[in-house]
């Protein structure tokens, strides 16, 4: 009987313990977030400036130094992306951002998390904990983001003000795939309908 | 003679009564799918076909069973692309939700029928459940997983197929009991097992 008991609950368990997957593909891993100044009126504006250039932050900047940018042809790829983009809002771009309503400053970075564990047989076996014999095991991940930010800086600010914020994150492939980071960008000012100018 | 018959015959009989005539203690194993209700429900739509519950009955008259019941029931669902607003913040992403239903009870069944090998049985439970859900979306996870009181109604049925084996089918009602961090968590469970008796 309690062999019997022992088969049928291991059957069970077997079931039971088949716990679901989650994330299967990289692009399953990517999230677009925003935010707005909803005091902010969007439709009574019209023009915006943009760099030519996308920021990659790497840390604090020396003193002297220019900063790091995206390299060619991924830089004028989001740029245009991001450009059509508020073209669609009714946006119409110009080269002076002190004559713009607003600025919009693109930005990226990477962050890579290390993880690491070599005791994982210690409950069994001591002797297999550290030691050298504990096998380490190392893995890694790096992911990416792209933050849009559009900033306000009239005669009525005292200093310049963010009334829109963009954000993209997801998991790097290792892959370089331009169509991830255009639907993101798409995405961001698909879900911010209230940037629509007339 | 006929007393020696007359006495084999009602003996035979007795024997035959005691094997159907009462309650008897068993433990039992399940498999458990289960369907989510209410806050649950709109939570996890989908059906939970990982599930196991274990059961420890001791009879304490002809029709009356107390005893304990442990189980585990997973419910998962992966959300496609879609866009989540709260205010003036947006996020958009795919989002994979995951419940563990972990319930500890006593119980009380009371047997309708016991002079049969067909067992019909109203039984009820109380004590706790453990709920761990989990709301992952692009790297990063929402969790919540509070003990809550719980209640259970049970209806089911014990189908005697040898001398200390049955065959047991249970349809249960948990409700576990809202907390600070979830809302009431009901779901029906289907169970189907096998009951050996002690």
């Amino acid at each position: 009987m309690k062999k019997k008991f022992v088969f049928y609950l291991s059957i069970i368990v077997l079931l039971g313990s088949c716990y679901p997957d989650g994330v299967e593909y990289y692009d399953e891993t990517d999230i677009v977030y925003t935010n707005y100044d909803d005091q902010f009126d969007f439709s009574s504006k019209g023009t915006y400036a943009i760099p030519d250039k996308i920021v990659k932050i790497e840390g604090d900047i020396i003193q002297g130094e220019p900063p790091e940018f995206v390299k060619e042809p991924q830089n004028t790829q989001m740029l245009q992306k991001m450009q059509a983009n508020m073209t669609a809002l009714g946006w119409t771009k110009v080269e002076d951002p002190s004559t713009a309503d607003l600025v919009l400053f693109p930005a990226v970075w990477t962050n890579t998390t290390i993880y690491y564990w070599y005791d994982y047989w210690c409950w069994y076996y001591p002797y297999y904990c550290g030691w050298g014999w504990g096998y380490p095991s190392v893995s890694s991940y790096t992911t990416g983001t792209l933050v849009m930010t559009l900033v306000a800086d009239g005669e009525e600010y005292i200093d310049p003000s963010r009334v829109w914020t963009g954000a993209a994150n997801g998991l790097l492939s290792g892959a370089y795939n331009i169509s991830r980071v255009n639907k993101a960008i798409d995405q961001a000012f698909e879900q911010s309908p209230y940037l629509k100018t007339n | 003679m006929k007393k020696l018959i007359f006495l084999t015959i009602a003996c035979s009989l007795f024997l035959t009564t005691k094997s159907f005539g009462q309650a008897e203690s068993y433990t039992s194993v399940h498999y458990a799918v289960s369907f989510g209700m209410g806050d649950l429900g709109d939570y996890i739509s989908k059906a939970s076909w990982r599930g196991i519950t274990v059961d420890y009955r001791r009879a304490v008259n002809n029709n009356l069973l107390v005893g304990l019941e442990a189980g585990w029931h997973v419910f998962y669902e992966k959300k496609d692309f879609d866009t989540y607003t709260v205010g003036n913040e947006t996020l958009s992403g795919v989002q994979f939700r995951y419940q563990n239903e972990v319930p500890i009870l006593a119980t009380a069944d009371y047997l309708i029928i016991s002079d049969s090998p067909l067992k019909p049985y109203i039984g009820l439970g109380i004590g706790t459940i453990y709920s761990e859900r989990n709301t992952e979306m692009g790297l990063y996870r929402l969790e919540e997983n509070p003990w809550q009181f719980a209640l259970k109604g049970e209806l089911g049925v014990l189908y005697k197929i040898n001398f200390s084996t049955s065959v047991k089918f249970a349809v249960k009602y948990y409700n576990g009991f809202k907390t600070n961090s979830l809302d009431n968590q009901g779901y029906l469970s289907i169970n189907l097992g096998m009951a050996w008796d002690i």
